[in-house]
């Protein structure tokens, strides 16, 4: 008989539904003082927290061999001190790491999840100096370490999950310079003011390592994007996820897209950024910016959700002629990543960008990341 | 032939009631005995099984200490390990509830993010995924002392969720906050009702130690070997640990008991041995009594073979019934004792207490088989004797009598031979096979009832008859020596063994009580209500036992230290002592040695001094070598001599304090003993103390109070053997009044002959009362004498086989006295109904002829 699991995610939400919010320091309109590379390491005052490395990498050996991948460390708080008590399972939060590999030449999709207290038995977020910037215990049955590592103008990532014989071992390194995803850093999510994270990326990063899928070691070249954010309260009441997008375009720009939805699958608020090949970024809105159309539906055969499966952008042209019209869809349709830890599933995928009504055959205009949270019953991240 | 078998049997009830009665009541008894006894065996081991499946039902594997704890860094090593799936980490201690003494709560610290298999409930007994639910579940980690309890303990203590309840763990007293219900007999349906459930954190930090786990369950990758990942773990983890399946760990939970279990079985089977003597005497004499029936059967066609069936077709229906009763009422006996056997379990094997009885279904079709079986096995003899007869014996009169008394020597011989052959087993096999002892004991159950004609014959021939007395009553015994014998000889067996574990009991409580005086030496000993449970990591803050130590009034002191360690693969009890050795009378009562001189080269030397059981059990002595599993392997220790030692089964070692914080790691004090300065009364220095410490979970004991209580555990552990003792004995006087029950219907004509010659009822009735006292007499005698036979054979065989203990032999004859008074007057009162039959007899019986 299998037994019930009461899902992390059920005792993240009533934690934070019991925890006052106040406790935890608010993300304010009016933005912080930021430093670097200070502000790269973790901020524990706040709730929630994240180091998000997505790219799409090729086999340096057979630069038509593409993966797509994802590494991610989450600070998840649960309280704002840690408790008092003698012991080291005495934690006041958890440490998450997420990391998926997508190979699109044979269309498959691994997912590899931890989470641990954040505690010296298991692993942690580094101080404020020395390379370690997060760290933790792999999964079960795996004996290396996962880890996020400051090095020289980038980071290291470092994962295996021995099990599914897989593992990411990467140098990404800024090759533009860091953008604030809204001004001053400040990254609306909702009307109320307070809805909102700290949010700032690394758009275009040169990425070379090796990565294993249930297999070999491959040495691979590619693109990465890091996003880094922080907040103590984002989703407001009626939002039950998001769709959240990142481009690189062959132009040498980048799109950065999300809309938060209603539980009726409405878009209830979106934001954007487009970052220009050179020069400041340009910040847009949801419909008066920018619109987005899914074009189609995957149903997963694992958990039964049903997510949009390929969209068409419509959006200003910012610096360029006209209405700029894109289609994007993903490298394969079954990217999703289920975390039995945490009890959620959410759609984590490569995507490639064609204009409009061009040969999906013919060579993208872009290349990105998609991801889709929230869809399905009780999947609602716990943000 | 079945139509005629019913026929008969419903005729049997009705008319032969008492005879009947007396035989499925035996049947019924003996049943008993082994089925209530089979189901405490059963259930006790349940009651272990259902704590290991309530925690790690879903595991692979369990990763334990072989010192007590192991450091929590192994968790993280197991989840290292390639093919380990899943890993939970359990840090358990058990904490006494404070205001309700004896009451003890098993608390399981898990990491209960990872542990999501909980199945909780919510206060209101709602199921579980409701939001009232889950937010108590999540206050686990904010809420200090966030404790879940049963939904079985909260009902019947009256808890509920928002209640607050103070334990103590050691000398530390602890605020524990209902936070949950849990039940865990949703999936197990023996899982403990005091099992609580909190955060490995708050576990550790309100209760126990940091940095320590008891426990780490894993689960294994799909398609991996078991076997071989036990040995990939216990490699990778080193020597400090043990890899055990919940099967294992069961076994070995079984193992422990296999000795207390295999006793009470033996003494269970005596009883019913008793019972099947009753049904052999009960076919016997109804059989005589319808030999005319058989005879006319035979006449009209009816084969041997026939016969035969009829017979034992009857005896299995009486066995049946017996059994069906029997089953009940050893249920009932079992339900009786079960807080006994509960407690023995906790107090000694340190196992889990029986919370619930459960009767599983193959046991009770053992004990309707035990009774049907049984039946037939009496049953058997006589009737095959019948059967064999041909057709015209059976019509004519024969007595059965004659035929005991000639037999008799020759039963005897087979007596002699059965001794014969049992001493030559014992003497081939005695000491390599364990149970060798067991053939013994098996002797004289079987040669004295073998032996009962021929002393019967002995005692009563040289008795002279001259009036109608006790003299004719005894002669009478002679006279009907085929149902006599019987009755004579299942009293013997009862007496034998009453007198053989009464013999054994008082012996061994006396031989505990000179022990306790040697050992206990120091005035008041002080220690916490959680050790006296399990003495699992139950300690006393090295504060207290500087401040306790140094009390004004306090002339010397010695700690104590207990643990439970890995010898091999035998778990023993390791105990570090800090003593002072020139300014106490501190000693360890050897076997043999200077005492003084042993515990000085256990302080100077690291040397050890074994106890006996141990010593028995590993075969080692005195400048042997003991081999320990620290946590960092094996170590080795000199033994320095062998005490006697009554206070764990299991085999102990000693060891200075300092040994010990050396090789084991430094760790607190369980117990600590005071000795007062001259002139101070230990029983008020005590009550001093309790008052002074009155804040704190103390246990604080006079010496007095240690005896009364090491006492009072024994008798407890012992009192289950008493139901057995009594069963086998109102088995035998149903044995007792199913012969003269017999005698009242053989002797109709003779009885009337007496009342024509003009002896009065009263004559008639005493008569019948001197025989039953006078079958009383010889069978308490001949059980007292086999009784003391089996004793020695308990004492000196026996227990140095499965127990280990040095025993001295030792007369309880108040006891023995009352027992002997006890017997007769169940022998006079068994016989008071046959006594009323016969004397009822009236004169014109004599014209009877069908006798």
């Amino acid at each position: 008989m299998r037994r019930r699991y009461t899902s992390v995610l059920i005792i993240l939400l009533l934690l934070s539904a019991s925890s006052n919010a106040g406790d935890w320091a608010p993300v304010t309109p009016a933005g912080r003082q930021w430093s670097f590379p200070a502000d790269h390491r973790s901020h524990p005052e706040y709730k929630t927290e994240w180091w998000y490395l997505t790219g799409q990498l090729e086999a340096a050996d057979d630069p038509g061999r593409r993966f797509g991948y994802q590494f991610t460390f989450f600070r998840v708080g649960l309280l704002p001190e840690r408790p008092n008590l003698d012991s080291l399972w005495a934690a006041g939060g958890l440490i998450m790491g997420h990391a998926s590999i997508t190979d699109a030449a044979n269309g498959k999709h691994w997912f590899s999840e931890v989470l641990w207290r954040d505690s010296p038995l298991f692993g942690g977020f580094g101080g404020a100096s020395g390379a370690e910037i997060a760290t933790c215990m792999g999964p079960a049955g795996t004996s290396a370490w996962w880890s996020l590592d400051a090095e020289g103008d980038g980071f290291r990532i470092r994962m295996e999950d021995r099990r599914q014989e897989m593992a990411l071992e990467l140098l990404v390194t800024a090759e533009k310079p860091m953008v604030f995803q809204g001004p001053g850093g400040v990254s609306r999510k909702g009307e109320n003011p307070g809805a909102a994270s700290y949010y700032y990326s690394f758009t275009r990063m040169a990425t070379r390592g090796a990565i294993s899928s249930g297999g070999a070691s491959l040495e691979v070249n590619g693109a990465s994007w890091m996003d880094r954010e922080f907040f103590s309260s984002e989703l407001t009441g009626s939002q039950t996820g998001w769709d959240w997008f990142s481009i690189q375009l062959e132009d040498g720009r980048e799109l950065m897209l999300y809309q938060l939805r209603n539980s009726d699958g409405t878009p209830a608020f979106g934001r954007g950024t487009m970052i220009p090949a050179q020069g400041d970024p340009v910040y847009l809105e949801m419909s008066k910016d920018w619109e987005l159309k899914a074009t189609g539906n995957w149903e997963s055969p694992e958990t039964g959700i049903s997510y949009p499966s390929g969209w068409e952008l419509i959006m200003d042209d910012q610096g360029g002629p006209g209405t700029l019209r894109l289609t994007i869809a993903p490298i394969i349709p079954n990217q999703e990543n289920v975390s039995r830890r945490s009890g959620l599933a959410y759609w984590e995928g490569a995507v490639t960008v064609h204009p409009a009504g061009a040969d999906p055959g013919s060579p993208p205009v872009g290349r990105g990341y998609a991801e889709l949270t929230g869809y399905g019953e009780n999947n609602r991240p716990p943000v | 032939m079945i139509a005629y078998l019913q026929r008969t049997l419903a005729s049997r009830l009705k008319h032969g009631r008492s005879l009947t009665l007396l035989a499925v009541l035996g049947v019924a008894l003996g049943v008993a005995s082994v089925f209530s006894i089979q189901l405490l065996n059963r259930n006790s081991l349940a009651a272990f099984s259902g704590s290991v499946q309530s925690l790690s039902g879903d595991a692979d594997l369990s990763v334990t200490g072989r010192t007590p704890t192991l450091p929590e860094t192994f968790y993280p090593k197991v989840l290292a390990t390639a093919g380990v799936s899943e890993a939970w980490p359990i840090y358990r201690i058990d904490v006494a509830v404070e205001g309700h003494p004896g009451l003890f709560l098993e608390v399981a610290g898990l990491d209960l993010f990872a542990a999501g298999r909980l199945p909780l409930v919510s206060g209101d007994g709602a199921g579980d995924g409701n939001a009232h639910g889950t937010d108590a579940l999540a206050a686990f980690l904010y809420r200090p002392g966030w404790v879940a309890v049963s939904p079985a303990l909260a009902e019947e203590m009256g808890w509920s969720v928002g209640d607050t309840v103070t334990v103590s763990s050691g000398s530390r007293l602890a605020d524990l906050h209902i936070g949950a219900l849990v039940d865990f007999r949703r999936h197990t349906p023996l899982a403990p009702r005091k099992l609580a459930v909190m955060d490995i954190a708050q576990a550790q930090s309100l209760l126990g130690r940091r940095g320590e786990l008891h426990q780490v369950d894993l689960k294994i990758d799909k398609g991996r070997d078991l076997e071989e990942m036990r040995r990939l773990l216990t490699a990778a983890l080193g020597p400090a640990v043990q890899v055990l399946t919940p099967e294992q760990r069961e076994q070995n939970a079984a193992g422990l008991l296999s000795a207390f279990r295999l006793n009470l079985t033996a003494l269970s089977l005596i009883s019913l041995f008793v019972g099947v003597f009753l049904v052999y005497g009960s076919v016997r004499a109804t059989l005589v009594r319808r030999r005319a029936e058989f005879g006319l059967i035979r006449s009209l066609g009816g084969t041997r073979s026939q016969v035969l069936a009829l017979i034992l077709g009857e005896a299995g229906a009486l066995g049946l019934l017996g059994a069906i009763i029997g089953v009940p009422l050893g249920w009932l006996a079992a339900r009786l004792n079960m807080g006994l056997v509960s407690g023995t379990l906790t107090n000694i094997y340190l196992l889990e207490e029986i919370e619930r009885l459960r009767v599983p279904a193959d046991l009770v079709v053992l004990a309707l088989l035990i009774g049907v079986g049984g039946a037939l096995a009496g049953a058997l003899q006589p009737s095959l004797d019948m059967a064999r007869k041909d057709t015209r014996t059976l019509l004519s009169a024969f007595t059965l009598h004659q035929r005991a008394d000639r037999l008799a020597p020759r039963m005897a011989f087979t007596a002699l031979a059965v001794g014969v052959a049992a001493l030559a087993f014992y003497g081939f096999y005695g000491r390599t096979v364990r149970w060798g002892g067991f053939s013994l004991g098996l002797m004289i159950l079987v040669a004295f009832p073998l032996l009962t004609p021929l002393i019967i014959r002995l005692v009563c021939r040289p008795i002279r008859v001259r009036r109608l007395g006790l003299a004719y009553s005894a002669r009478n015994l002679l006279l009907r020596l085929g149902t006599s014998s019987v009755a004579v000889a299942a009293l013997g067996i009862a007496v034998c063994m009453l007198v053989g574990v009464t013999l054994l009991i008082g012996s061994f409580r006396a031989t505990l009580e000179t022990w306790i005086a040697g050992y206990v030496r120091a005035d008041i000993y002080v220690s916490t209500k959680s050790w006296t449970r399990a003495g699992r990591e139950a300690f006393l803050t090295p504060g207290l036992v500087e401040e306790l130590t140094t009390l004004p009034g306090v002339r010397s002191s010695a700690l104590l230290r207990r643990f439970p360690v890995m010898s091999g693969e035998r778990k023993i009890m390791l105990s570090g002592i800090s003593f002072d050795l020139e300014n106490s009378d501190y000693i360890l009562p050897l076997k043999s040695g200077d005492s003084r001189e042993a515990l000085r080269r256990v302080r100077d030397e690291d040397a050890t001094i074994i106890t006996e059981p141990l010593a028995l059990k590993t075969g080692l002595g005195p400048g042997d070598t003991l081999t320990i599993t620290g946590p960092d392997g094996e170590v080795h220790f000199t033994i320095a001599g062998v005490s006697r030692d009554y206070s764990t089964e299991s085999g102990m070692a000693y060891f200075s304090m300092q040994t010990v914080d050396r090789f084991f790691g430094p760790g607190q004090v369980n117990s600590v003993g005071l000795y007062l300065k001259k002139g101070l009364a230990p029983d008020e220095a005590a009550d001093g103390l309790r008052a002074r410490y009155e804040q704190l979970p103390l246990e604080v004991r006079s010496s007095r109070d240690i005896r009364d209580g090491v006492l009072q555990l024994f008798d407890q552990t012992f009192a289950v053997t008493r139901l057995l003792q009594v069963m086998a004995l109102l088995t035998a006087a149903c044995g007792i009044a199913l012969s003269l029950l017999v005698q009242a219907r053989e002797r109709i004509s003779e009885l009337a002959l007496y009342r024509c010659l003009g002896a009065g009822r009263g004559q008639i009735f005493r008569l019948f009362l001197g025989e039953g006292l006078a079958a009383g007499l010889l069978g308490t005698l001949l059980g007292a004498a086999g009784g003391v036979l089996l004793a020695l054979i308990l004492i000196y065989v026996i227990n140095p086989a499965y127990f280990g203990w040095t025993i001295q032999p030792h007369w309880p004859w108040p006891a023995l006295l009352r027992q002997a008074a006890g017997i007769m007057a169940a022998a006079l009162a068994a016989s008071v109904y046959p006594a009323l039959r016969g004397s009822r007899t009236p004169a014109r019986e004599l014209s009877r002829e069908d006798l």
